[in-house]
């Protein structure tokens, strides 16, 4: 199993996604595009979830378009040149009497076209990091504390195919009794029998887990564990509450972040108690560190770029490029041997 | 499977075993915890006070996704404690795999609605815990299967986690037919309230700040609930009806034999507790040993512990 | 010493009127290949189940007595605490895997043990060379084919270390081949490395020879165990080699084939002095009742929501059936033959109309006339034939019918009452229990009075007499004027149905002709006693009396 540990490629999406929040400018926000697409291009290869990249660019189109469209039909317009001049339609009054249509200008335009593609860059984020993390990977690093309703996902992400291909097949089958059923009747015909095999199998497959010795904890149960998760569930909630409310933004990062640090170490505390080792666990290596620290540069280069003044936002967005693109050179750069790096069918080979 | 309690000696553990998966105070407490982070979240722009350092920002609800990550993986660690025994994990598998193959079949409007079937049902025979576990393990294997994580995926993991828990919580003695209008009409009003929900926490991002159906932070209640409502009637009203729609039909045609079949696995699972065998001993082992132990003695009392 | 050892034990599952079991004494010495034989519901997959803690720790239910594995007592242990000792692999392997991928599977019992990852490595290497797995090792397990799946499902809890090995019908869904191979390693692991293997099985033919140790579990719940040669001279299903040997009246019983044909050489000699017997007669092919003329089939690509761990490209199209002839008349029965993969199930879906069909034609008798044989695609003067496919599934289905390979697909009421209540049929009094599945569906199927049967994979998971009742209703359906298509592995079954035989590979038809023939000319496909008695082509044990009776 090739390929990066999957928290690296989050970490620098989120770094990315971080960095097109806070961008400075159009150029910069683009240039984070620009970093992620080419990255994903470069990388991504055979990867499951590859295919679904194109799905979200498109995504992003449509934020950018359902923008200018919200502001073309009820936005609030700014004065400024003219682009097309539509009348200024007065809603009903039970739709808050809005004001449809009006004057487009450019500068209207552009601010919601660049408010849009922002966000639609965040998405494209969130997008590329699905794309090159690979969930199988992910699904194995789970952490102990966890592990149970981790392996839950890994038996859905399993037996989810088969559970089509059994609906097909049972639908198949009712053709064979003659009264291919119609309407209510055949979903009937079709969902029970799978929902029942499909409960059979689970029970099938516990007594497989049990008698393989799923679930072996043989530590007392920590009194710790308990009082750390509310902790952290109640930082979390005063750091949000504070974000969105209250004017000390400073107190409610930190009430944050002792809530995240609180779950790690609740998770860790959990996590004794289960004993359980790894077959081959993932390592966190050099490569996975040079591209979490390559969106980390990143988001600090447009954090910082404001204070650089507006002449150089030119260079902050090449800046920012380059600094997101980098994991595409490491591709590029690699030994022919060793990509793509993610694992051929043994078929292939 | 009826209960004998005439026949079996009184120890609780030797009826009929329990079919829901008993959440410990631990649990509960996490649960409502989460779930007062789940509604800021949710509720985030009726919190925002125009002074607040939040406000220009519309991407907050990306913001606050990372906090529900976090929420959630908390909540996940107050679940996985000893309740969750083999059975246990393998029907929560295997019901959110049913779900993961509902939710593309209803492709192109919305995609969500079919998935509340399964967590609904699992959390009713099941219990609000499980439910609530139900939710989040649907829409994360069918998001590593289909769709894709978006910033959306924490909000819709709480969101149907909320709908498995509220399934748990509804009256536990209604049956039959009555059972089924129940379930039906709670997943209509969930899947609108989930729909409304999600428009909501997403409202500034789709629509941004400076347009007639914006949330306008600091303006009066009422006003920006107006305005949330011509929002949602012009854009995802359809969407969301239709989602009612289709749950309600799906719960009616297919809730009883499906509450049946669960109720049957279930009964055949017999979720016990499965402890350390240190201090709250498994009492499933208990049980098994017990009626081996006491049927050895006694054979001739075999017969009336045929429960076991 | 003793590796299982199992002391007045009974059984009682929850809700149940009778036990399963009942006051079983049992000791398995160490280092023994155990079977465990016995009529279909009669316990012994309780028995399995007992003697690794799964009862009544995870299933419920009453258990007295004592069972003490490797030294372990199941009353104070759970299973997951039997995990190290004990190894249990059920019917169907495929619904116990937890993973996606060969090694990951493999590893699993011994992450949930906490053994250290070096030891883990290496006893993964050890167990995918002793299961001739290396060279799947990074597949998904989707993409295994059956006796692939089998082993690999052997490995997953042999990774632990055990010293016991329960395995509950290993071959039942495996093709000759596989099977093989999956009794091969299974003696390699008895023999090799010692360890304690019990197998409840119903196809003996294949593995009552590496048998040391025979438990059978009679129909009332108790249990008898001894040799295997004490044990099958009374047992009501043995298999073919077997009821040879009590024919024959040869003391010992005789287990193998070579075994077997050391004693039959009198046997062989008197058969060779008279005329040869005549092969089953190909009864007079009064009039065709399904005429196949190049059917083609494609499978395409993956199901709904796509699996993580498939390896195979989307889209990728299998060309499961390449232009197949195949002429069915009244009164015959034809078995199709081949290994897994083969083509057999998409060549039964395509002429019964309900599957796919992506060329060639599949015409069937409309009416008691039958269509001419020599007449092209009928439709010739004036005969009446239907295209299945081409009709609605109601009509189609009183002409040809399909008893599918997962016969629980065609049910759906709750109860089996009310399905054949629904079939039209006479309600048959019973319980529903989940082993007559095939049965009902067979009767629904017959219920519309098709002219045209087809089976597929009928026999998985049937004893004996309950392959006998079967063969005697499709020998009753041809001789009434109907006929049979069924496709399986067991030969045995074959020997006794078949009249002719048509054998598959790669999707092409190999071989079509009479059973007698096709069924000796190959060495995987020959029935025990015609292996026995090698080269006088004799099928089965009935047709050696008819032989013997009319020549004397």
């Amino acid at each position: 199993m090739n390929g990066l540990h999957p928290l690296a490629w989050w970490a620098w999406a989120m770094a990315l996604a971080l960095a097109a929040a806070r961008a400075p400018g159009v150029w910069a926000v683009t240039a984070v595009l620009a970093g992620v697409v080419l990255v994903v291009a470069v990388r991504a290869g055979e990867a499951p979830m590859a295919r679904l990249f194109p799905a979200y660019l498109l995504l992003g189109v449509a934020i950018v378009v359902a923008r200018v469209l919200f502001h073309v039909l009820v936005g609030i317009k700014p004065p400024g040149p003219v682009l097309l001049d539509l009348p200024t339609v007065r809603g009903p009054d039970w739709a808050v009497g809005v004001h449809l249509l009006g004057p487009v200008t450019t500068t209207g335009l552009a601010t919601a076209a660049a408010a849009g593609f922002q966000l639609a860059t965040l998405v494209v984020c969130f997008g590329a990091a699905s794309a090159l993390a690979d969930p199988r990977r992910a699904l194995r690093a789970v952490p102990g504390a966890v592990h149970r309703l981790g392996t839950a996902v890994v038996i859905a992400v399993s037996v989810t195919p088969q559970i089509a291909t059994a609906a097909a097949t049972v639908r198949r089958a009712q053709r064979l009794r003659g009264r291919p059923e119609r309407g209510w009747r055949a979903v009937r015909a079709t969902a029970m029998p799978v929902f029942t095999d499909a409960l059979d199998r689970s029970l099938a497959l516990a007594a497989s887990m049990d008698a393989r010795g799923f679930a072996r904890s043989t530590g007392p149960r920590d009194r710790l564990t308990g009082p750390v998760l509310a902790g952290a569930l109640v930082a979390l909630a005063l750091g949000a509450y504070g974000l969105l409310a209250g004017p000390a933004g400073v107190g409610s990062v930190v009430a944050l972040l002792a809530g995240t640090a609180a779950a790690t170490a609740a998770l860790v505390l959990a996590g004794r108690r289960v004993h359980r080792t790894r077959y081959r666990p993932d390592r966190w290596g050099g490569p996975e560190t040079r591209v979490a620290a390559s969106g980390a540069l990143a988001a600090v280069l447009a954090l910082l770029g404001p204070r650089l003044g507006d002449e150089r936002a030119g260079l902050v967005a090449l800046l920012v490029l380059a600094a997101a693109a980098a994991p595409a050179l490491g591709g590029l750069t690699a030994a022919p041997g060793a990509g793509p790096r993610l694992a051929l069918p043994e078929a292939a080979r | 499977m009826t209960q004998a309690p005439a026949r079996t000696p009184a120890r609780p553990a030797e009826r009929t075993g329990r079919r829901r998966v008993r959440p410990g105070v631990r649990t509960g407490v996490a649960l409502a915890l989460a779930s007062v982070v789940g509604a800021v979240a949710f509720a985030w722009p009726l919190l925002l006070r125009p002074e607040g350092p939040l406000v220009q920002a519309e991407a907050t609800p990306v913001l606050l996704a990372g906090v529900l990550v976090v929420v959630l993986l908390v909540t996940a660690v107050a679940l996985d404690d000893g309740t969750l025994d083999a059975k246990a994990v393998a029907v929560l598998g295997l019901l959110a795999a049913v779900g993961s193959v509902l939710r593309p079949l209803s492709a192109g409007t919305a995609g969500v609605e079919l998935v509340f079937l399964t967590i609904v049902l699992g959390g009713r025979v099941l219990g609000p815990a499980f439910g609530f576990a139900l939710g989040s393990t649907t829409l994360v294997a069918s998001a590593l299967l289909t769709g894709g994580v978006g910033p959306w995926l924490p909000y819709q993991m709480l969101g149907a986690s909320w709908v498995g828990l509220g399934a748990g919580l509804l009256p536990r003695r209604v049956r039959g037919r009555a059972e089924v209008a129940m379930l039906a009409g709670y997943g209509a009003v969930a899947s609108v309230v989930y729909g409304l929900a999600m428009d909501f926490s997403f409202w500034p991002f789709a629509v941004g700040l400076g347009t007639g159906l914006s949330f306008v932070p600091g303006d009066a209640l009422g006003a920006n609930l107006h305005r949330f409502a011509v929002y949602v009637a012009a854009t995802s009203l359809g969407w969301d009806v239709g989602r009612a729609v289709t749950t309600v039909v799906g719960l009616a045609l297919l809730g009883a034999p499906a509450l049946r079949a669960l109720r049957r696995t279930a009964a055949r699972a017999r979720f016990a507790p499965g402890g350390t065998p240190g201090d709250t001993p498994d009492e499933g082992a208990v049980q098994g040993a017990r009626t081996a132990l006491a049927t050895t003695r006694r054979p001739r009392h075999a017969d009336a512990h045929d429960e076991g | 010493m003793t590796a299982l050892l199992l002391d007045r034990v009974g059984v009682t599952y929850p809700g149940a009127a009778t036990p399963t079991l009942r006051d079983v004494t049992l000791a398995v010495p160490e280092g023994e290949l155990c079977l465990v034989v016995g009529p279909t519901g009669s316990g012994k997959s309780t028995l399995l189940r007992a003697a690794c803690g799964l009862v009544p720790h995870f299933t419920g239910g009453t258990l007295t007595g004592r069972v003490v594995v490797a030294g372990r007592d199941t009353r104070d242990h759970l299973p997951r605490d039997l995990a190290d000792v004990v190894g249990v692999v059920g019917q169907d392997p495929a619904a116990g895997f937890v993973t996606g991928t060969v090694e990951d599977e493999l590893a699993y019992a011994m992450e949930q043990l906490g053994v250290p990852p070096a030891t883990m490595r290496t006893r993964v290497e050890q167990v995918l060379d002793l299961l001739g797995l290396a060279s799947v090792r990074g597949r998904a397990l989707a993409d295994l084919s059956g006796g692939e799946q089998q082993r690999v499902a052997i490995g997953s809890v042999l990774t632990a270390g055990p010293r016991v090995l329960l395995l509950d019908e290993p071959t039942s869904a495996l093709d000759p081949a596989a099977a093989e191979e999956v009794l091969a390693a299974l003696t390699r692991l008895v023999h090799d490395l010692g360890l304690t293997v019990v197998v409840a099985e119903h196809r003996l033919e294949r593995v009552v020879q590496y048998a040391d140790h025979v438990v059978v579990v009679r129909p009332d719940g108790t249990v008898v165990d001894g040799d295997p040669e004490r044990m099958l001279a009374d047992v009501a299903g043995a298999p073919p080699i077997v009821e040879l040997g009590r024919w024959a009246g040869w003391v010992p019983l005789p287990l193998s084939v070579r075994d077997a044909r050391r004693r039959a050489a009198g046997l062989r000699a008197d058969l060779g002095h008279l005329a040869p017997p005549a092969p089953e007669d190909a009864p007079a092919v009064a009039a065709t009742l399904l005429r196949a003329r190049g059917v083609h089939v494609h499978h395409g690509s993956g199901p709904v929501g796509r699996p993580l761990w498939r390896t195979a490209r989307p889209g990728a199209v299998v060309h499961a059936v390449r232009g197949v002839d195949l002429e069915v008349g009244a009164g015959e029965v034809v078995a199709v033959m081949g290994r897994n993969g083969a083509g057999k199930s998409s060549l039964l879906w395509a002429l019964s109309g309900a599957g796919r069909r992506s060329a060639g034609a599949v015409a069937v008798a409309a009416d008691a006339g039958g269509i001419s044989p020599g007449a092209p695609d009928g439709t010739a003067a004036g005969e009446a034939v239907l295209d299945p496919a081409a009709v609605a599934p109601d009509e189609a289905r009183r002409h040809v019918a399909l008893v599918p390979h997962d016969p629980a697909a065609l049910l759906f009421r709750e109860r089996v009452a009310d399905e054949l209540a629904d079939a039209d049929a006479d309600a048959r009094p019973g319980a529903a229990a989940a082993v007559l599945a095939e049965p009902a569906a067979l009767a629904v199927q017959l219920a519309a009075r098709p002219r045209v049967l087809l089976l597929d994979e009928p026999t998985r998971g049937l004893d004996y007499p309950a392959k006998r009742r079967l063969t005697a209703l499709l020998r009753r359906h041809a001789a009434d004027g109907g006929a049979v298509v069924v496709s399986s592995h067991d030969v045995e079954f074959v020997a006794e149905t078949a009249d002719r035989v048509v054998v598959l590979a790669g999707g092409e038809v190999v071989a079509d002709g009479p059973a007698a023939r096709v069924l000796t000319a190959s060495p995987t496909f020959a029935p025990q006693v015609a292996r026995v008695l090698h080269p006088v082509p004799v099928l089965t044990v009935d047709a050696l009396r008819r032989a013997l009776g009319a020549a004397s």
